[in-house]
């Protein structure tokens, strides 16, 4: 038998959260936490190491039967494009724990086992390759994500935390039937692999496309069903913030990249206008929505529904650059947007105030975190040396590619993100120091500063030199378009 | 008749007959138990169901049938008994220290589970419309008795007379459904009625008298238009006999609804139609209505009618994987809803009645142990993985779809969806509320030996399911 890597990966945080429930002092309980979600990462990166780049083969499967009399398997698996999420996972994992150090004084504890189930069920959901294994995973992050909403949050937690889950689950129920509807067209299988290899008549693909679409389509989220997002960000503690934007809302786009593209491949063609509409709705809608916001919260989270707006143009761009750039734009936002919603974070535990009104002239008093910030608000508008460029620029042209007028229309989103960001960046960091005077910020501490630093770094290295992060996709990617166009519409 | 077939007979009903036996020593023993021992009844009461479900065990390795067609000891019994062996071992260990505080700890009380208990394992085997008969009877009355236990409260009083009322109309209309089959086809044996029946299944008289005896079952699950009675009885009823007939009785009448179902007669005519559109409404009027209870037995109630919907999709589905998914439903049920049910009976002490919703606010902080385990109950009841509570919804999806029933399986999930709604409401207090009071939960070594048991399955059979599906399906196809 293998090493079952990907096992460790994914029950590593699991066991740090057994572990946390029999500590009782919260700083044991922190380095605990951190320890694991430390461990988990090194043990993403053996895997990262160890991925064979030239395939688009499943890597490090694992597979043991569950529950035989359903054909139900326990069985795991990575390709390029999981291989970078749950690499992504497991970064912003110990990141998120840094995060919370002092910003959660009460129930260390339950927050740390929420946080540290949250980061098992979110790496089980990219390595699953069982249907069955993957809604569950898929569906029990709602239980902690609940909890970290619903508990550790702002005065409106509880009806975000209502908000997301009833959103969340209606969306998925129906998800769940579709893949019981998949598993007796596919001849009684759950297996992710021999479901992809069906071919289905048009009508299943279509009304599966459907059913589908309403999950993932919460989960990104696209207009019109996003109203939750904006309400659990802005409630969520700050490490749940950056577990949303960074990891929850890739869900949504993996799950069409995993599940809608190769299985229902003519359904996908046959509807990729309709997703490249919404793609560019999501994108405009979402920006203008930004450009009014006077929480800064609210305003990254809208810029998010923005941002994916372009992740899910790229994949129904369905060519090569459009789907390479939207899988590299879900890291991208994942490291960006997870770290704006850090830095809101901070300057929010130092003030307690998050309207982008009561700043001013930061760069003054915290001219380290400042300087930061900068570099992640022109990430997020995709200046050309940063991640995002890379990635918008290859959704874009592959948007063109695909469509005209949504590519068009998808430009002026890319400009209005550039207003807003910089708007925002101009109020709160420059000008006369008007919030010095009312509130004692001190500069990011060395605490801190680990947390910023590795996202600073990808910003970069991704900016400057995607090829290996390019090449970890490649074969998946191009195994992908051949299963969408080779069964397709043969285009 | 000879002896060895007589020796036959009493074998196959050797469970019954060791509850029912058991069940009358103790009514006699029992007046010799002084003030203060109360435990030895609860022991012996223990011990007695431990026994007969040895004897289920031992005697279930073959397919006996007795008393010339009226009685069957099928593997289909032997789930259901031991899904009725659960539920009544559990409601004995809660009941010792709530009997105490509510002062309704006599012999007779646990007489009468026993007797009920005796009850529903003969609607489990019977297989003549005369026996389901005996077996309901016995199973009832004996619960509209325990539902009026605590003698000095107004509620226990009102929800007792109206059980008995409303009882006796849907057992009268079932008696008058049997009247009608028999005058049809000469018979009240299952099988016979089957095959007495040559012409058109779908005979108006036939269909008739199917529809009465469906109506008198779908009474005992609590199912509407027949529900009623539900949430007044389980809300004045001793919190211990709610979760007994939340579980029990409400098992035991899903036992006769698939027995009954299992029959061609039944299956031939359209009257799948019927239970469809029942268990549609069932699940829509238990998933709205529990949206504004504030009290937390009355949304029990609620939420155990939007239960007895959903596990009414699975006899819909029909066909091995239908009713081996209403068996697993049910069992999973058992675990979950005895669970909350035993944290609810924990509250109960002093004067703290622990019925409202909103006395449970801040719990997890000063007991988040219990919290957890609750928050466990309550997941699982939504249906949320990994608990149990979803691979039971998932199970009856699975053989909807199988059958076609894609549509009913969507009506299923979005309704389960607004049932999710007020379990998580549950947890939201809890969790995210400040608490305003302290809590003193009366927590025995029995109790927890309750919550640990139920804790056990509901997280046990979600992270394992595929021993207990084979279970339910071999029992199933066994029937």
């Amino acid at each position: 038998m293998t090493f079952p890597l990907l096992s460790l990966v994914v029950f590593v945080p699991a066991a740090g959260a057994a572990v946390l429930l029999f500590l009782r002092n919260d700083d044991a309980v922190r380095w605990t936490a951190l320890g694991f979600t430390v461990v988990d990462f090194a043990l993403s990166v053996a895997m990262l190491v160890g991925f064979d780049t030239t395939t688009h083969e499943m890597q490090f499967t694992e597979t043991r039967p569950w529950v035989p009399a359903l054909g139900i398997t326990y069985a795991l698996g990575v390709d390029g494009i999981s291989a970078l999420f749950v690499f992504l996972t497991a970064l912003l994992g110990w990141i998120c724990v840094l995060a919370s150090w002092v910003a959660i004084d009460r129930k260390v504890k339950e927050f740390m086992v929420s946080l540290l189930s949250m980061q098992a069920l979110m790496l089980g959901v990219f390595c699953a390759l069982d249907l069955f294994l993957f809604y569950v995973f898929w569906e029990a992050m709602l239980i902690p994500m609940y909890l970290i909403i619903g508990v550790w949050g702002g005065d409106g937690r509880v009806y975000a935390a209502f908000k997301f889950f009833l959103y969340t689950l209606a969306g998925s129920l129906l998800f769940l039937i579709g893949v019981i509807v998949l598993y007796f067209h596919g001849g009684e299988t759950f297996d992710i692999l021999a479901l992809t290899a069906q071919d289905l008549p048009f009508r299943i693909q279509s009304w599966l496309f459907f059913a589908f679409l309403i999950a993932f389509a919460v989960k990104v989220p696209m207009v019109p069903v996003h109203t939750w997002l904006p309400d659990a960000h802005v409630q969520a503690p700050t490490a749940g913030s950056i577990i949303l934007a960074g990891v929850l809302l890739k869900m949504g786009a993996y799950g069409f990249l995993r599940f809608s593209l190769p299985m229902l491949p003519e359904a996908s063609v046959y509807y990729s206008t309709l997703m490249l509409a919404l793609s560019a709705l999501a994108i405009v809608y979402g920006g203008f929505l930004a450009l009014a916001q006077d929480d800064l919260k609210k305003l990254v989270a809208y810029s998010s529904i923005s941002h994916m707006g372009f992740v899910t143009m790229g994949i129904f761009a369905l060519n090569p650059r459009g789907l390479e750039g939207g899988i590299l734009q879900m890291f991208n936002h994942g490291v960006t947007t997870g770290a704006l919603f850090l830095f809101v974070g901070l300057i929010y535990e130092r003030t307690h105030t998050r309207s982008i009104a009561d700043y001013g002239g930061l760069m003054k008093v915290a001219p380290v975190y400042t300087v930061f910030l900068a570099l992640f608000t022109l990430s997020s508008m995709a200046l050309p040396g940063t991640n995002s460029f890379v990635g918008e620029l290859l959704v874009l042209s592959g948007g063109f590619a695909a469509n005209l007028a949504v590519g068009a229309v998808a430009i002026l989103g890319a400009l209005l993100g550039a207003a807003y960001l910089l708007g925002m960046y101009r109020k709160v960091a420059l000008g006369p120091a008007s919030v010095g005077a009312r509130y004692k910020i001190r500069d990011v501490n060395a605490r801190e500063m680990a947390a910023i630093l590795p996202l600073a770094v990808f910003v970069l290295w991704l900016g400057l030199y995607p090829k290996p992060f390019l090449n970890v996709i490649d074969a998946s990617v191009k195994h992908l378009l051949t299963q969408v166009h080779g069964k397709g519409s043969g285009q | 008749m000879t002896g060895a077939t007589l020796f036959q007979w009493v074998l196959a009903s050797l469970p019954e007959i060791i509850v029912i036996t058991g069940a009358c020593i103790l009514l006699i023993l029992g007046q010799l138990v002084r003030q203060g021992q109360e435990q030895l009844l609860v022991w012996a009461s223990v011990a007695i169901v431990l026994i007969a479900a040895l004897a289920t065990l031992m005697l279930a390795g073959e397919v006996r049938p007795a008393y010339t067609g009226m009685f069957i000891a099928d593997r289909f019994a032997v789930f259901f008994k031991f899904v009725f062996y659960l539920a009544t071992v559990l409601t004995f260990l809660l009941s010792r220290k709530y009997a105490d505080i509510e002062g309704i700890g006599s012999s007779e009380y646990y007489v009468l589970l026993l007797f009920a208990l005796s009850g529903m394992m003969i609607m489990a085997s019977a297989t003549d419309l005369l026996s389901i008969y005996v077996g309901l009877e016995l199973m009832v009355l004996c619960t509209y008795v325990l539902t009026g236990f605590l003698r000095r409260e107004r509620r226990s009083n009102e929800a007792a007379l109206k059980y008995v009322i409303l009882g006796a109309v849907s057992t009268g209309i079932f008696l008058y459904g049997v009247s009608l089959v028999y005058g049809l086809t000469g018979t009240t044996q299952l099988d016979a009625m089957a095959a007495a029946v040559t012409g058109d299944p779908r005979d108006p008289g036939l269909l008739l008298a199917v529809v009465f005896i469906v109506a008198g079952l779908v009474f005992k699950v609590g199912a509407v238009p027949f529900h009623m009675w539900v949430p007044d009885v389980y809300e004045g009823a001793p919190t211990t006999i709610t979760a007994f007939m939340s579980v029990g009785p409400k098992a035991a009448g899903f036992a006769v609804i698939l027995r009954v179902f299992l029959n061609p007669l039944v299956a031939a005519s359209d009257v799948w139609i019927i239970v469809a559109v029942i268990a549609v409404v069932t699940m829509a009027l238990g998933s709205f209505v529990a949206l504004v209870q504030d009290n937390f037995k009355r949304l029990l109630a609620y939420s155990s009618i939007a239960h007895a919907g959903f596990a009414t999709f699975g006899v819909v589905a029909g066909g091995a994987d239908g009713i081996a998914s209403v068996m697993l439903y049910l069992l999973i049920y058992a675990f979950m809803n005895l669970g909350i049910f035993g944290a609810v009976i924990m509250m109960r002490n002093g004067d703290f009645s622990g019925e409202v919703i909103e006395d449970y606010a801040g719990f997890a902080k000063s007991h988040p142990g219990l919290a957890l385990l609750m928050l466990l109950y309550l997941f699982s009841l939504a249906g949320i993985p990994p608990t149990a509570g979803f691979f039971a919804k998932f199970y009856v999806l699975v053989a909807l779809v199988e059958r076609g029933f894609v549509f009913l399986a969507v009506i299923a999930v979005l309704l389960s969806a607004v049932a999710a709604y007020f379990y998580i409401r549950i947890v939201m207090v809890i969790y995210m509320r400040e608490p305003e009071r302290t809590f003193d939960p009366a927590l025995t070594p029995l109790v927890r030996a309750t919550l640990a048991c139920t804790a056990a399955g509901t997280i046990g059979i979600g992270l394992f399911p595929g021993w207990f599906l084979r279970l339910a399906q071999h029992s199933a196809f066994g029937g």
